[in-house]
């Protein structure tokens, strides 16, 4: 039983990064309609950039991590202005910027490689190493400082989509693009915010991981693929189904890992055959859009 | 009769490629011949059949690693052994596309990369059969037909796989099925109202380009006398895409191009900037998408009617 109460921790600590990802792909792909494979370089790029503030610069967490976040959500901004804008400008249909995001992927990852190297890079944790026990929940600090920092970024995205005029137009653009221009809606400012705001989110699942896991050029992509198959789980339309989602790949991960007689590199192939299972059986997620019918 | 002429300057060389090379020239030569085969297949099923399917390097991984495991594994005779990888590509390509091409965009791209991650963890997790992280090497380089596969034979060879590969594509491109392709890709609904059963052309489509990648795998596989997980994994998928990309999408000659431009790239670019080649590769992707998006292709033809003042056909 304990080993399962931990077990818990463990699935709620990779299931909230899984979860800000796929947040950081529905930003995107609800007001646009482009799904974009760069977010986990986004991420990546969080990860580098804690490196060289908080591990580096010897800034504090608290600094930090806003600090590096933001600096993402620029780099999503220009993105956007640089690579989407254009295409969508000239009205190609929605599988160009796709592919040019792929194309972005690439440059990112190996921009990376050039600016810090191919080495594995460490940032210290904001909390130590030490043990925390929550009630009969015990992990690392890290953990809890991930999910209480997970749980505050869905609070705040939650309620910029359900309480603000801006979460308002959001949606607005999502339904009907037309009709949303017609109403007055800016969608250039709307698409030029989603993609900030993704790459914010997005780093802020690089950031939180890094001091768990190491940062390398190449974590972005596995990201990428894991907080797709979290959306897709959770379903594309609500805010809430990308922590879902997020949480039940988790637990399908970890509960293979530790419980299924099977060798535990297979259990590698389970966010992919669940990925398939969803595309195929269910391909809007457990939780179905609303307005959707 | 131009035409004529054009294949034959074009099968002349590929034969005095093949048999004029030596050593590391001739290796990068059938690499070259092998990719290029994957990308005129691709963009057949990518350019042509409108499908963003990321397995086609797994197909041509199960072909490889399937006739290895068939001939040296199982002790088939080769030929039986080809066949069977082939056949198996076939099926399992049928088993992939029923479901996945029901699938819209670029869900069906998400679709085939989850297959093709699967793949790749059935290479890395297969124990003795397919040697893990390391690969399989070390099985002998076989007789077909009394001809044995190496050095100036087997680039002839892979030459011929090459060559009926873009003949199988051409002729197909140009016969209705090649318009029903076109028609899918352009617009489903209308397609259908117009007589075209979408569903079988998409699978169709699907099985054939996958069972062609499934042979230029086999011959893949005497190449090196060596398999490597990684060869088959996403990251030559990506770049058979930015390949496609670059050289003109949907476009036989501008998938060649491509293949051709990318391929050996990394040999020059790689003495100036090392390993960041990709990083060209990226830039290059999107310059395209952005400012060219008919590729180099395209490109040429623009300068070409410039001059000529002549219309293209498309």
């Amino acid at each position: 039983m304990t080993d399962f109460l931990e077990l818990t921790v463990s699935i709620g600590e990779a299931g909230c990064i899984y979860g800000l990802v796929a947040l950081s792909y529905l930003l995107v792909l609800r007001p646009t309609g482009i799904i974009n494979f760069a977010s986990g370089e986004w991420a990546a790029l969080g990860a580098f950039v804690a490196v060289t503030l908080i591990a580096q610069e010897k800034l504090p967490w608290i600094i930090g991590l806003p600090l590096a976040a933001l600096a993402v959500g620029a780099v999503g901004w220009m993105t956007e202005r640089l690579t989407v804008r254009p295409l969508v400008d000239r009205g190609t249909p929605v599988l160009s910027p796709i592919l040019a995001l792929l194309g972005m992927l690439i440059f990112y990852r190996e921009m990376y490689s050039w600016m810090w190297g191919v080495d594995n890079l460490f940032v210290p944790m904001p909390f130590g190493f030490g043990r925390v026990e929550i009630g009969p929940f015990a992990g690392t600090s890290q953990s809890f400082f991930i999910m209480a920092v997970t749980v505050t970024v869905f609070v705040l995205t939650w309620f910029f989509f359900e309480k603000t005029i801006w979460g308002k137009a959001f949606e607005a653009v999502a339904l009907n693009r037309m009709a949303a221009a017609l109403m007055g809606i800016n969608l250039k400012l709307v698409a030029g915010l989603a993609f900030a705001g993704g790459a914010v989110i997005a780093a802020f699942a690089g950031i939180l991981q890094a001091p768990i896991t190491t940062v390398h050029f190449l974590m972005g992509l596995p990201l990428a693929i894991k907080g797709f198959t979290a959306l897709v789980i959770g379903g594309v339309g609500r805010v809430e189904g990308a922590l879902l989602g997020g949480l039940t790949l988790a637990l399908a991960e970890k509960l293979t890992i530790r419980y299924a007689p099977i060798p535990s590199g297979f259990a590698l192939g389970i966010p992919f055959l669940l990925l398939i299972l969803f595309l195929m059986i269910r391909p809007g997620g457990i939780l179905r859009a609303k307005g959707a019918d | 009769m131009r035409g004529f002429t054009i294949w034959g300057v074009f099968i002349g060389s590929l034969m005095a490629l093949a048999f004029g090379l030596e050593g590391y020239a001739a290796d990068l030569f059938r690499k070259l011949l092998l990719t290029a085969t994957l990308c005129v297949g691709f963009n057949f099923l990518f350019g042509i059949a409108g499908q963003i399917a990321f397995s086609h390097v797994a197909f041509y991984g199960i072909g490889a690693y399937g006739v290895v495991i068939l001939g040296f594994q199982l002790d088939f005779p080769l030929p039986l052994a080809i066949l069977g990888a082939v056949l198996t590509c076939g099926v399992i390509a049928l088993l992939v596309a029923i479901p996945s091409t029901r699938l819209e965009g670029f869900f069906l791209a998400l679709a085939t990369l989850a297959f093709a991650q699967l793949f790749s963890v059935v290479l890395l997790q297969g124990g003795e059969v397919t040697g893990g992280p390391q690969g399989l090497s070390g099985y002998p380089t076989p007789d077909l037909f009394g001809i044995k596969l190496e050095g100036r034979a087997y680039t002839v060879v892979i030459s011929i796989v090459f060559l009926s590969t873009l003949a199988i594509l051409l002729l197909i491109d140009r016969s209705w099925f090649g318009r029903a392709c076109r028609a899918v890709r352009d617009n489903s609904a209308t397609a259908a109202a117009m007589g075209v059963n979408v569903f079988r052309i998409k699978v169709a489509a699907f099985t054939l380009t996958s069972t062609l990648a499934g042979v230029a795998g086999v011959s893949y596989a005497f190449v090196d006398n060596y398999l490597s997980p990684i060869v088959f994994g996403l990251e030559p998928m990506f770049l058979l895409l930015f390949m496609i990309i670059i050289g003109g999408t949907g476009r036989h000659v501008g998938a060649i191009i491509g293949a051709i431009l990318l391929f050996l790239a990394p040999e020059v670019l790689e003495e100036w900037v090392g390993r960041h080649y990709l990083l060209f590769f990226g830039i290059l992707v999107v310059g395209t998408i952005l400012f060219q998006p008919n590729g180099l292709i395209g490109m040429w033809e623009t300068l070409w009617k410039r001059r000529n003042h002549r219309v293209i056909p498309r």
